[in-house]
């Protein structure tokens, strides 16, 4: 149970990094930054993306475009927008250190 | 074949089977409430909203169908993810995003109508979980609103319109004040799985619109009054059985006094009538016991039946109820035995009689009396030490002791007699095992009476010698007299005669109640009452005349 824990925090933790790195590959559809994530087995379910992109846009670090699609209504898709790119910028840098901390705790420790 | 609706989601429309649209409706009126108090709610519901509709199209496209059915509803559930799984992502990630409503609105209850818990519609239940208190005060107070002139009815049925029911399981954990965590999902959750189906169906009245809903109402309305009418029944069912309860308990405690009382003292007053004295050598305590068993038994059995059966608590195991059976079959043998050997004491029965002539008086008038003394004191019993027919008791007062006679019966009548000696006959009947044990029975009897001169004084009961048993025991008395014989009777007579002194008095137009005796006349026909009817016309014409006389003196 505390393993488990652990592990739902640290995928929390990284999600929101995820996901504007995931965008900022270029523009995105939500269903295939879920996909995406999907294969990272940060998330299980579609419904819990929703919320985070609506606060990440609101946060000014995303904005959408609407495109008509074929098999149903309008679809967003989601950009950076230039005060993501910057966060993301410090997120990397932030990762970075975090990688370098990690690497270090484990030491010559094997990890399989 | 599956009724469809036909919805539209964000512009897109959809035929979808009903039962299908139940779950989606349902679904999306607990997403909708997930984000409510988020101030992006409209935005993330109607991406989902949106996104589901994709979903839906890219189902119909790949399976070439037209109409979405319930399990397509349920894999697009399963891949958006439930509430819970939405709770579950959010549960520690950020505080900031944590929605004020699983907060500090968790508390927070709203009224609803139960659906899960109603007599009629849930109103009362509704608000006993607005106020958390049990439901029974809000009907009982309803209830009492109803007697006062009915006003409860009227606002019953304006809160059954006003109040919503409480459809899904956020509605219900809202309506009790659960926690809107996934621990109070996950408890909820149980719940609802059983009640799914039937939750689905009342969605349906919810979702359509109002003009529909009032004729739903009144369908709605029919359905609770049966409901209501099946409720009360149950409630009618379980007065009866308190009543059944009581009225065995009150019995049982009855026989339980009556128990003890027999056993003590060898009587019990209620039932005083009773010859006792036949059970004097028949160990009556066996008697008593096995008769309270055959009584007490059968009425446990109907309180405890009465216990399982309506109220639900109480049982009896299998050996504990086969050991009392047995019991009770023995105590039913030892009763019918000792019954049976009882009767058998009645089976003979047998008269004598004896005739004893009489002293003749000269005016030919006889004045027949009762034995005054028929009561003792207390002096009197305790220094002649009499006993009662309860062999523990003794009598003790001067008013309540007319004791060992109740089931004595002397009866008196008085025939004309063919000679000028008057004579008394006196019969003796009593019943036992044979004929020769209920002649000598018979012979057992004394009975006394005395006369002095014109005087004969009777006895209003017999002694049986040594105060033996009791066997239904008779004493006929015949008394002839001569013809023209005048007799005076006391009232007191009349408890033992075959002939009325009140009556006689009556017909005289005398007080019947005051006056002490009347006077009879031996005739060819028997005795009969001596009617003054001269005396009493004469003087009612005197009266009469003198009456008219005054008149005309005016």
């Amino acid at each position: 149970m505390i393993v488990e824990n652990t592990q739902t925090q640290m995928r929390k933790g990284v999600l929101e990094y995820c996901i504007l790195s995931t965008i900022a590959k270029g523009e995105i559809y939500a269903s295939d930054i879920i996909a995406e994530l999907k294969k990272a087995q940060l998330l299980v379910v579609e419904g819990t993306l929703y919320p985070l992109l609506t606060r990440l846009k609101n946060n000014g670090l995303l904005s959408y475009n609407w495109v008509e699609s074929t098999s149903g209504p309008p679809r967003k898709y989601y950009v950076l927008s230039d005060e993501g790119r910057k966060v993301l910028e410090q997120l990397d840098k932030t990762w970075q250190e975090l990688a370098y901390a990690v690497q270090i705790s484990i030491g010559d420790r094997k990890v399989k | 074949m599956n009724k469809t609706i036909i919805i539209n989601i964000n512009g897109i429309v959809f035929h979808i089977e009903e039962d299908a649209y139940e779950v989606l409706k349902n679904y999306m009126t607990d997403v909708k409430r997930h984000f409510i108090n988020s101030d992006d709610s409209l935005e993330i519901t109607t991406d989902i909203e949106n996104r589901i509709a994709e979903m839906f199209n890219e189902l119909l496209a790949s399976e070439h169908k037209q109409v979405i059915i319930e399990q397509d509803v349920k894999a697009v559930i399963e891949q958006m993810g439930t509430v819970e799984d939405f709770e579950h992502a959010e549960e520690d990630t950020n505080a900031s995003f944590t929605n004020t409503y699983y907060n500090s609105g968790t508390t927070t209850r709203r009224l609803f109508r139960d659906p899960d818990d109603h007599l009629i519609a849930g109103v009362c239940s509704g608000i006993a979980n607005y106020f958390d208190i049990d439901a029974v005060w809000i009907r009982l107070a309803f209830a009492l609103i109803i007697f006062a002139g009915g006003a409860g009815i009227l606002l019953y049925i304006i809160l059954w319109i006003v109040i919503p029911k409480a459809v899904t399981r956020a509605d219900r954990m809202v309506m009790k004040g659960e926690k809107l965590n996934l621990q109070g999902f996950k408890k909820n959750f149980e719940e609802e799985l059983g009640s799914m189906h039937s939750n689905f169906s009342n969605f349906k009245h919810e979702a359509k619109p109002f003009v529909y809903k009032t004729r739903d109402f009144i369908g709605d309305f029919f359905y609770h009054l049966g409901t209501f009418f099946n409720g009360a029944g149950k409630i009618l069912l379980k007065l009866i059985g308190l009543f059944i309860l009581l009225s065995c308990f009150s019995a049982l405690i009855f026989f339980i006094v009556a128990f003890v009382a027999l056993l003590g003292f060898g009587q019990f007053a209620p039932f005083h009538d009773m010859p006792y004295g036949v059970l004097r050598h028949h160990h009556p305590e066996y008697i008593y016991t096995a008769g309270f068993v055959v009584i007490a038994v059968p009425l446990v059995s109907i309180i405890l039946l009465t216990l399982k059966g309506i109220f639900n608590t109480g049982a009896v195991s299998r050996s504990a109820g086969t050991t009392i059976l047995v019991i009770w079959l023995f105590a039913i043998a030892v009763f019918v035995y000792n019954v049976t050997r009882i009767a058998a004491d009645f089976s003979s029965s047998a008269s004598y009689s004896e005739t004893i002539n009489l002293k003749a008086v000269k005016d030919n008038t006889y004045y027949l009396k009762l034995n005054d003394l028929k009561y003792f004191t207390a002096e009197d019993s305790a220094r002649l030490n009499i006993k009662n027919l309860a062999p523990n008791m003794k009598i003790t007062d001067d008013d309540y002791n007319d004791f060992d006679h109740y089931h004595q019966r002397v009866r008196l009548s008085i025939e004309k007699s063919d000679v000028d000696q008057p004579v008394l006959i006196e019969s003796y009947h009593a019943r036992g095992r044979s004929y020769d044990d209920a002649l000598a029975n018979s012979r057992n009897i004394k009975y006394i009476f005395a006369q002095q001169d014109s005087l004969i004084t009777f006895d209003e009961r017999f002694y049986p010698k040594n105060n033996d048993l009791w066997h239904d025991e008779d004493v006929y008395l015949t008394l002839k007299l001569p013809m023209n014989a005048k007799v005076v009777v006391d009232r007191k007579v009349e408890g033992i005669a075959d002939f009325s002194v009140h009556d006689c008095n009556e017909l005289n137009k005398r007080d019947g109640n005051r006056l002490s005796e009347a006077t009879f006349i031996m005739t060819d026909n028997g005795l009969q009452c001596k009617v003054d009817t001269m005396v009493t016309d004469t003087v009612l014409n005197k009266h009469l005349l003198s009456d008219s006389t005054k008149k005309l003196k005016k």
